[in-house]
């Protein structure tokens, strides 16, 4: 049975351009200057069955949060319903419903009450609450001492210990730290197991993935897409990175254009640009984890050369050096190099994890006695995720896992076992 | 609209909102709650002093038929009518304080503006329980008293009614509340409280002064009923009872109405 239900709901604000509108106004202009209107949301339909976890994903401004309000009875939509069954339990701000010169104590009461509960049962559960919040002493400070963070963590505290049967919430768990986040996700997912209904907007794909049951992408106010929560999360990347790769062409073109190259015509030997391919020798903008990519330095040699060395580093946009390497000429080639080629690094599956990561390219001679040229950091390769990761880091760590030898009876008896 | 019941299911919240209208009120202030002492306490001064010294305004004979006293006779009116402002004003600030929360968290609009009432009735107990302290020191005492609880029910009836329809339209127009402002002093002194009514006259050049401060006025009915029980110590005549139910039940089915129309565009706009 769904417990929450909408339908053909639509949202229309009245947008004013000069606000607010005194009476004088109203009076003397006879509803001329009408204000301008703008839908927020657009026919928008989806069912939320019991005890599933559903997500709400799409760019800023596309009617996610108002549609998070319309669900927690806030706003009235304009036309259609919305059917809610059970107490809503609903966190959509920072801290909303907390006033500043009360303490964290009195907060939770007034905020606990605000979201229907007796004295009685307040007091019931407010033990559970200050140690979810983790807030210790401060616990009796007023509210307005506390750092973003705890404030969060009270909030969130304080909702999920309402005995709620639906639990909304926009994307403020963000706001605390690693450790919070994931006791947030596992409180949040304990609570589906008895039976919660969870509505949540996310930017996290890997959230939607890995902990919801079905989603639903809104753009503009109108529904996308709506399915499991893998597919509609997997259409949304595809599409951001669509409109990514878009965006980076767009900005080399132009980079072009201005003449802001390689070129460096005085040196014997010059790097003439970085290009990207995906395994099958296709020109790609960026690189997706765990598909293949090659990377090819092209390169241009005024005069013939014995053996030049190239090179090529990789830093993380935020500057951690990661790893670089030669390139060494083959035995079975001469190693003389004039006029253009390039050389090619092939990845059959790139390792590195989503994110922006510089190239930098350095050409030397043979001994590295000279240095030809030295592109610190100059090419962007942004990594996103390809379509089975969602990993967090820098690179994925291969390798087996082994146990210690197995002390039950039956066992093989070897020291060590390698799984494969 | 929200509906009573919707209202109930919030009663814990409400009661909250109301305690803590009265803590924060009176934080970071040394004399604290002793200014909702102090406060009552230099109006009647300040009034006593113009109008029942300066300009010798003379009250009825109080119902133990030897009191007279001008004090007395204004403080009764004063807490009736301190009852009435504080719920219209608060309402008004309540529902702008609280403006900001409503766009985050659901609850129902009106929780301000009744929590609000029940703050102020905290404030006209206290003030009710002076008065009756002091009626029973000079002996003027009857069973009458009693009828002081169900008329401070029905001006807080009738005093919500306004509140909540005043602040609705405060938020969409800011000139509501100098309005209101305007209108309220133009009441203070359009009901018999500063003077008897039997010190307007009947007939000013053709209008029927005295007349419609006693029959188009409805705080007049709520002054008179509470100056009936404590102070001429007669029950409040049967007319008084049915007007002030009229008033009661008019006002807050009009400001119940007219907020929920509006409450829900409002929200929007806060």
């Amino acid at each position: 049975m769904p417990s929450v239900v909408v339908e053909d709901m639509s949202k229309r604000f009245r947008l004013y351009t000069e606000r607010p509108p005194s009476l004088k106004h109203k009076l003397l202009s006879f509803r001329r200057g009408r204000p301008r209107e703008h839908w927020a949301l657009r026919d928008v339909s989806f069912e939320v069955p019991e005890g599933s976890m559903y997500a709400l994903i799409g760019h800023n401004g596309s009617g996610k949060s108002t549609l998070l309000r319309c669900i927690a009875g806030i706003y009235q939509p304009t036309s259609g319903t919305v059917r809610t069954d059970g107490r809503i339990s609903a966190l959509l701000e920072l801290g909303a419903g907390f006033h500043p010169d009360l303490t964290g104590r009195e907060n939770a009461y007034l905020n606990a009450s605000l979201m229907g509960l007796t004295r009685r049962e307040i007091d019931g559960v407010f033990d559970s609450i200050v140690e979810f919040a983790g807030i210790g002493e401060f616990i009796d400070s007023p509210v307005k001492h506390y750092s973003s963070g705890m404030y969060v963590r009270l909030g969130f505290a304080v909702a999920v210990h309402v005995n709620p049967r639906i639990l909304i919430i926009d994307e403020i768990i963000a706001v605390g730290d690693e450790e919070f986040q994931r006791k947030c996700m596992d409180h949040l997912y304990s609570l589906r197991k008895q039976g919660v209904t969870i509505i949540v907007v996310t930017h996290s794909t890997g959230i939607v993935r890995t902990m919801c049951d079905r989603a639903l992408w809104l753009e503009r106010g109108r529904p996308l897409m709506e399915g499991t929560a893998v597919d509609v999360a997997n259409a949304y990347l595809e599409s951001v990175n669509k409109a990514e790769v878009e965006a980076v062409d767009q900005a080399e073109a132009a980079a072009e254009e201005e003449g802001e190259t390689f070129l460096r015509p005085d040196a014997e030997f010059r790097c003439t640009g970085v290009e990207f391919f995906d395994g099958d020798g296709n020109p790609v903008s960026m690189a997706h984890t765990g598909q293949p990519l090659r990377i090819r330095i092209n390169y241009h040699a005024r005069t013939a050369l014995q053996r030049p060395r190239i090179s090529w580093g990789v830093f993380h946009e935020s500057g951690i050096y990661l790893n670089g390497e030669y390139h060494y000429w083959p035995e079975d080639h001469s190693g003389i190099v004039e006029g253009d080629g390039w050389v090619e690094k092939r990845f059959e599956s790139f390792p590195l994890f989503p994110g922006n990561y510089d190239l930098s390219v350095v050409l030397d001679d043979e001994h590295v006695q000279h240095n030809f040229q030295h592109l610190d950091r100059a090419v962007r390769l942004p990594v996103r995720p390809g379509p089975t990761t969602e990993p967090f880091g820098f690179v994925q760590l291969d390798g087996p896992w082994v146990e210690s030898p197995d002390t039950t009876a039956g066992s093989a008896g070897s020291a060590a076992r390698v799984r494969s | 609209m929200s509906s009573p019941t919707k209202v109930w299911e919030y009663r814990t919240w409400i009661g909250n909102l109301a305690r803590r209208e009265l803590t924060a009120k009176h934080k970071r202030s040394v004399l604290g709650w002793l200014w909702s002492l102090i406060n009552p306490a230099a109006t009647l001064v300040i009034y006593t002093a113009v109008f029942g010294v300066f300009l010798r305004i003379v009250p009825p004979v109080a119902g133990n038929g030897t009191t007279q006293s001008f004090a007395l006779f204004l403080f009764i009116g004063l807490v009736q009518w301190n009852f009435f402002n504080a719920i219209v004003n608060g309402s008004m600030q309540g529902l702008s304080a609280a403006g900001g929360m409503l766009s985050k968290v659901y609850f129902p609009p009106e929780s301000p503006a009744i929590a609000n009432m029940l703050s102020a009735l905290v404030q006209v107990g206290i003030e009710s329980a002076i008065v009756i302290i002091v009626l029973i020191v000079i002996g003027n005492v009857s069973w009458t008293f009693v009828f002081l609880i169900p008329i401070v029910a029905l001006i807080g009836v009738f005093s919500l009614g306004i509140g909540l329809l005043v602040s609705v339209y405060n938020i969409m127009y800011r000139d509501v509340q100098y309005l209101v402002g305007i209108l309220m002093q133009m009441l203070f002194y359009s009901t018999p409280i500063i003077y008897p009514v039997t010190l307007v006259p009947e007939d000013l050049r053709g209008i029927p002064a005295r007349w419609i401060i006693e029959n188009v006025n409805p705080l007049t009915a709520f002054v008179g009923a509470a100056r009936d029980a404590l102070y001429l110590l007669q029950p409040p005549s049967l007319s008084h009872w049915l007007v002030m139910l009229g008033w009661s039940a008019a006002a807050l089915c009009l400001g119940w109405w007219a907020f929920g129309r509006k409450a829900a565009d409002l929200i929007e706009e806060l």
